[in-house]
């Protein structure tokens, strides 16, 4: 599974990459890192992720638009928000434009574990 | 336009309770909450949102180097550079004001998370009257000052 961490903080892209890469998500690679809507989307015509974990309160483009872009480009890709904008109606307003799943920070390690993985519906190798 | 009441200023003490709980394990003890004045002194690194919409304002997140550097670290973050303090500060008050929103309701716009370096950053960002949370974490401490109200 191809996966793009999308978030305008280094330390929540870095904690995203560890935890996919320590967690046991055995088949997930992660084929690009972004700070903000305009890069996640030139990463993803060039990388085609399947999974994408979404920030939302971003500088230049947020992650609203990009959901939008992103959704428009490959109606198949599956996106996990991971926004502190925690609060029903942005919820509701990421899942009917398309995301797939939603994780409220602050999240613990294994919150966003069992999140990617429904997302992805990835099955883990025993 | 109105200040901020009691539940409100508990739901901000509440957030970083549970902000450091969750990312590190170890919860803070809430030392103080006081209505401050616009000479407050805060700490090094300090990571400011700004409210508009339903409400005008900041909240500052104003914590010293070692604080950060040992949040860091407990998350397996080997980049300790002042610039990724920074950015951390930046992201404990993107998180604390998105939290907010739960409480306050979607018409609370919130931007996104200025960064400061030096005590004087949380002086340039507050007016006269703030509401001031000081914490200890892991023997550091550290400050929350929110600076809000709501418009209608």
């Amino acid at each position: 599974m191809r996966l793009l961490i999308v978030d305008d903080s280094n330390m929540i892209r870095t904690r995203i990459s560890r935890v996919v890469q320590n967690g046991g998500l055995k088949n997930v690679v992660i084929t690009g890192l972004a700070r903000n809507g305009h890069e996640a989307l030139r990463i993803a015509k060039a990388a085609r992720p399947e999974v994408v974990t979404m920030d939302l309160t971003m500088p230049e483009m947020d992650g609203i638009e990009c959901i939008q872009a992103l959704i428009a480009f490959d109606p198949k890709i599956n996106i996990l928000v991971v926004s502190a904008l925690s609060d029903k109606s942005t919820a509701i307003q990421a899942l009917k434009l398309g995301a797939r799943g939603f994780v409220s920070k602050p999240f613990t390690d294994e919150e966003l574990q069992i999140a990617l993985l429904d997302v992805a519906d990835v099955h883990q190798e025993p | 336009m109105e200040t901020l009441n009691e539940d409100d200023l508990k739901m901000f003490v509440n957030s970083i309770k549970r902000y450091l709980q969750v990312t590190t394990r170890q919860e803070p003890q809430i030392t103080s909450a006081f209505l401050g004045t616009s000479d407050v002194e805060g700490f090094e690194f300090n990571g400011i949102v700004t409210f508009s919409g339903s409400y005008n304002g900041h909240v500052v997140v104003s914590m010293p180097p070692k604080l950060v550097r040992e949040i860091l670290l407990l998350q397996h973050e080997t980049d300790l550079s002042d610039g990724n303090l920074l950015d951390a500060v930046g992201e404990i008050a993107n998180t604390l004001a998105g939290n907010a929103r739960k409480a306050m309701g979607p018409d609370l716009q919130i931007s996104v998370p200025i960064k400061l370096q030096g005590a004087h950053g949380m002086k340039a960002r507050v007016r006269k009257r703030p509401y001031v949370i000081t914490l200890r974490w892991n023997h550091h401490l550290a400050m929350v000052c929110v600076d809000m109200e709501r418009l209608h």
